[in-house]
């Protein structure tokens, strides 16, 4: 679309030059609220117990999963707590999904001396057959049996079964639903075309010796310096430019000065040095023509845990100057324009993938619409 | 301007100096719209080629569409070489844009030497990088001078335009500004603690750019809380600008009036011409330096013209060995020199900094009116470490000096512990203490050369 409307404009450019040269204005931000307050940390502690993150999550989670297993399942189905089950009596229960999982890397088997393990090689994905599925509620818990696909499911999902408990202590499952989408608000109808541009994946500083004309030339497009006059018209109409994360390339990430002598580092300048001065300058370039938004990733000079602060503006010295930068956390939320954005650098996701058996990306992101979370597996493995 | 002007001038850049020139290299250069820049290499292409059919012109072109690939559909955009333009158009389901991109005389292996062409061009024009793109931003302004906290702007001068505000970014944000900021904030601190042992008015360093030579800051007079004024300080011919400019925030800080004030701001335009005066206020700084400051790790030298004038002439009066020569200056205590340059190296030096000895502050001064009222214990200013968060949310801890009720024998330590502050590192809280010892310990470059230079002025001290 994006092409089709550059098209349509006469190529006016394989020609001598003509006095007048459009300069086309870009489109003004019509309303951007920033919702990302909730991710902003304020004091740091370490000290937190994760049962209590659980216990928010079911306890917020409940009424939605209600109403959709009504929905899903008739009204007249019983809802009950785990610990007021009858064995062979078909009712609902709403719980946390706890997956064990043999192969997922856990700290206390390494170092425990009696099984001498070795530290397992990172894996792409951690799933095995013989996975269990544990569902959790506020006092207790019960293992799941039946028709439910433990490889799809990860830890930390609140879901809705319907089945039975069994004498033995198990629950069979018939049925199980997530919370499903949430009602959406419609979008105002917007004047213009906007467009939003999504980019991640930068990778500066990788060191790989290849210039940087490729981020370059998308630099242009968007400052509208690259393109004849139709191009340019329709990059005017990006509103914003949403940086998803890693920025810097995984190279920058080298941890070779920790295991070096301190006689060799001494006057070596860590490789993300060089390559925030680039990401500098790129932004500089950036926000003198379009408002721009970066989020930290798995790569950047920020905090590892989600979620992720801003980085720091006294890294970007040429950049701040201008206004339209902002820095943003990750997970970011943003109206933009009427649309509400939400988004992550993608930790969740990779996550989701090490751990279920779904392949394709947009399709774990789909799932985590329909889980209504974004990323059901921290505080356990993200 | 003539339309021919532009083919001549592309085809020197071309033929003559070998260059690639791409429409963005071109534009900048030429100070002309994009658009307008591709025009040119365009009609320069074809004339040449009509002209001379043998021209050893290789030009690249910018091609951009739609292109069909594994099922979706995306907006590609690609530099390609003349050859295999048509390969790449026919490619594409819509043909966005097709442009001229660079034109040169040889054959380009990769898109290397393209990339560095226009990132060269670009780290010159930094500033206006949008100036002659075909869209504009209503809302990228850049912010002013004076909000930015970033130190680079106060290196380039361009604090001209500055008000305190910068002086305060520059102080508030001590984990943005680079160590010689720092260094500054903390050792005009210091002096000013040193001076506050002495005399009654204390006057205040701004935090400078400027390498702080450690001498002696004081500036009689000026402080703002938080920030640092700096009134007459010893300064690197380098600092001196930035002084001015400093100057000039100050003078709307000020908090308490001082009698440097009206010299600084006549001062003020003698600031660029380094004086006979201010090379021998600073070496009387040095002199009175030793005699009254043991241990300091670098003392920050910052230098008012102004105040250094008024300072000077009163520490002229004060001081016996003051000589009034330029060549005084060479024969103060061989240390002052040992200190400036030992100070020198250590901080980043933003500018180049042959100074002429930096003028010496008017610590001597303060100290002698505070001796000459005889009182022991008096409202001295205080360095005091004060957190807060300013205006962007960053946590701040600025040492600030702060009137206090203290007695001399205090006040001597708080001159100690001044001088520490410089050598090292943002430590926030110094407390008198360990700014004893923080002498001792010091900068080790500045430190020794303080020490091998003055080692009589270290016994002294004590």
């Amino acid at each position: 679309m994006f092409s089709e409307q550059a098209a349509q404009r006469a190529h006016t450019l394989l020609s001598p030059p003509s006095a007048n040269n459009a300069t086309f204005a870009r489109v003004p931000v019509s309303s951007y609220t920033n919702s990302s307050q909730p991710f902003r940390l304020g004091e740091r502690s370490f000290s937190r117990q994760y049962a209590h993150i659980y216990a928010t999550r079911l306890l917020q989670m409940r009424p939605f999963l209600v109403s959709r297993a009504k929905q899903r399942w008739g009204g007249g189905v019983q809802v009950k707590k785990l610990c007021e089950l009858q064995p062979g009596e078909k009712c609902c229960v709403v719980g946390t999904l706890f997956k064990a999982m043999p192969l997922q890397p856990s700290i206390l088997r390494e170092i425990s001396e009696e099984h001498n393990l070795l530290p397992q090689p990172p894996r792409s994905k951690y799933i095995h057959p013989d996975d269990e599925l544990v569902l959790e509620d506020e006092l207790q818990r019960i293992r799941l049996e039946g028709d439910v696909d433990a490889s799809r499911l990860v830890t930390g999902t609140v879901l809705a079964v319907l089945g039975s408990a069994r004498d033995s202590g198990k629950f069979v499952v018939e049925d199980h639903c997530f919370a499903e989408l949430a009602p959406q608000k419609p979008a105002p109808p917007l004047d213009t075309d906007r467009f939003v541009l999504l980019v991640s994946g930068l990778g500066l500083g990788g060191g790989g010796g290849e210039s940087l004309l490729g981020t370059q030339l998308l630099v242009d497009v968007v400052t509208g310096q690259l393109g004849d006059e139709g191009e340019q018209c329709s990059a005017a109409h990006v509103s914003r430019v949403i940086l998803a994360g890693n920025l810097l390339s995984h190279n920058t990430q080298s941890r070779d000065s920790i295991n070096k002598a301190k006689y060799l580092t001494k006057k070596t300048q860590a490789a993300s040095v060089e390559a925030v001065r680039m990401l500098d300058e790129i932004l500089l370039q950036l926000s003198a023509s379009v408002p721009v938004d970066v989020m930290p990733g798995e790569f950047d000079p920020t905090n590892y845990t989600l979620p992720q602060q801003p980085l720091h503006p006294c890294m970007f010295p040429l950049a701040t100057a201008y206004s339209t930068l902002q820095l943003v956390t990750n997970p970011y939320q943003a109206t933009i324009d009427g649309v509400r954005f939400l988004g992550t650098s993608g930790q969740n996701v990779s996550d989701i993938f090490r751990y279920s058996s779904m392949e394709d990306h947009l399709e774990i992101l789909e799932w985590t619409l329909r889980v209504r979370h974004i990323s059901p597996t921290a505080p356990d493995t993200l | 301007m003539a339309d021919q002007l532009y083919l001549e001038n592309i085809d020197e850049f071309v033929t003559d100096q070998n260059k690639i020139v791409t429409y963005k290299w071109l534009s900048y250069t030429l100070g002309v719209h994009v658009n307008q820049a591709k025009q040119m290499l365009y009609d320069y292409v074809e004339r040449k080629r009509k002209e001379n059919s043998g021209a050893q012109l290789h030009v690249t072109y910018l091609v951009s569409g739609s292109l069909i690939q594994n099922g979706h559909s995306c907006h590609k955009v690609a530099v390609v070489r003349e050859d295999k333009l048509e390969a790449v158009k026919s490619k594409l389901a819509v043909t966005a844009s097709i442009h001229v991109y660079s034109i040169q005389k040889a054959m380009l292996k990769d898109s290397g030497p393209l990339f560095n062409t226009d990132y060269d061009i670009l780290k010159s024009n930094l500033q206006n990088c949008s100036k002659f793109s075909a869209i504009h931003c209503a809302a990228a302004v850049p912010r002013a001078a004076v909000e930015s906290s970033s130190s680079e702007k106060f290196e380039q001068s361009n604090l001209q335009v500055s008000s305190e505000t910068p002086a305060n970014n520059e102080l508030t944000t001590n984990g943005h500004s680079p160590p010689t900021s720092k260094q500054i904030f903390q050792q005009p601190k210091g002096i000013m603690g040193m001076f506050a042992s002495k005399a009654a008015s204390k006057t205040q360093d701004a935090n400078k750019e400027t390498k702080t030579e450690t001498k002696e800051v004081f500036s009689t007079g000026n402080k703002a809380p938080g920030k640092g004024n700096v009134m007459s300080n010893f300064f690197g011919k380098a600092a001196m600008n930035k002084l001015k400019v400093n100057l000039d925030s100050e003078q709307a800080v000020k908090e308490e009036k001082i009698v440097e004030q009206p010299p600084v701001s006549v001062t003020e335009p003698k600031l660029a011409a380094p004086t006979g005066l201010k090379k021998s206020s600073k070496k009387a700084e040095p002199v009175k330096m030793q005699q009254k400051e043991k241990k300091r790790g670098k003392r920050v030298e910052l230098s008012d013209d102004e105040t250094k004038e008024t300072e000077n002439m009163k520490k002229k009066r004060r001081r016996i060995k003051l000589p009034e020569s330029d060549s005084s200056e060479d024969e103060v205590i061989p240390d002052s020199p040992g200190d400036y340059e030992a100070e020198s190296p250590s901080p980043p030096p933003p500018p180049p900094s042959p100074p002429p000895e930096p003028v010496p502050k008017t610590e001597p001064e303060p100290p002698s009116v505070k001796s000459s009222s005889g009182e022991k214990r008096k409202r001295k200013r205080v360095l005091k470490s004060k957190t807060f968060v300013d205006e962007e949310g960053c946590m701040v801890t600025e040492k600030v000096y702060e009137s206090e009720s203290c007695t001399d024998s205090e006040e001597e330590l708080k001159m100690k512990t001044s001088s520490i502050h410089r050598p090292s590192t943002m430590t926030v809280k110094k407390e008198p203490k360990e700014e004893r010892k923080g002498p001792k310990k010091g900068t080790a470059a500045l430190g020794k050369a303080n020490r091998q230079v003055s080692i009589t002025g270290f016994f002294q001290r004590k």
